[in-house]
């Protein structure tokens, strides 16, 4: 049996990474050019890691602190691994884009 | 019942107002500044400029791609002459131009190793696009 939780935080955390890349080229870009594309791109890429910040962070607090929460979410964990697969392969290709 | 379903027949043959996408979203959303005025074909044109914007703001090294097809714009140059010109490194350029073909920005004059590179027909039309992209890189 797979812990579905733990391998949807490990995608997080994938994604985090990901980000990173991403934003760290952004933010060099936005350095040079100055517009509302540049500064758009740095923004989403920030929102997305929050929503990457915060799956985590519930993992850790809410997550593990609480065993009624634990069983519930436990039950749906596969769709939240299922949703950070999904959003890993997509920033995949996107860090491939962008660093090429 | 029957009525109720032919008064909504009689309805929808007058043109009921249909929901539709194109209502709500303003037309010019992504001309967010004045100075792109498409020629012939906006649509095609808006397009491209997001293209461009993409390949020169979204991805590293993006800058030196636009300095490359700023370069080129009037006299086409080969890779080596480029790299000479922007003081970068033979293999960068080697790079960015490959990638700049394959995104059908630039092609060849020749088929053969030396040849020089030109701007295509659709990055010729909309050379105001990079000119404007080369104004945010100007001023920092």
């Amino acid at each position: 049996m797979i812990d579905f939780m733990l391998a949807a935080v490990v995608s997080a955390f994938l994604n985090i990474v990901l980000l990173l890349i991403v934003i760290g080229t952004y933010v060099q870009n936005m350095r040079v050019i100055r517009s509302y594309y540049t500064s758009g791109l740095v923004l989403v890429a920030v929102l997305l890691m929050i929503q990457n910040i915060v799956i985590v962070l519930f993992w850790s607090t809410l997550y593990m602190d609480d065993k009624a929460l634990m069983m519930s979410a436990d039950m749906v964990s596969h769709y939240l691994f299922a949703i950070n697969v999904i959003q890993s392969i997509g920033l995949s290709v996107l860090v491939w884009i962008t660093r090429r | 019942m029957t009525f109720r379903i032919f008064f909504l027949m009689f309805v929808l043959s007058l043109g009921f107002p249909m929901f539709s996408f194109s209502g709500i979203i303003p037309k010019n959303i992504f001309h967010v500044t004045d100075s792109f005025t498409g020629k012939n074909n906006s649509e095609i044109n808006r397009r491209f400029k997001m293209i461009l914007w993409a390949i020169i703001a979204g991805t590293r090294g993006g800058v030196n791609r636009a300095k490359i097809l700023n370069l080129i714009k009037n006299n086409p140059l080969n890779a080596n002459k480029i790299a000479t010109e922007l003081n970068l490194d033979h293999k960068t350029v080697a790079h960015h131009v490959k990638i700049l073909s394959k995104n059908k920005l630039i092609i060849k004059a020749e088929k053969n190793y030396g040849a020089e590179y030109q701007l295509t027909q659709i990055m010729t039309e909309n050379q105001n696009v990079l000119e404007e992209i080369m104004e945010k890189i100007g001023t920092k």
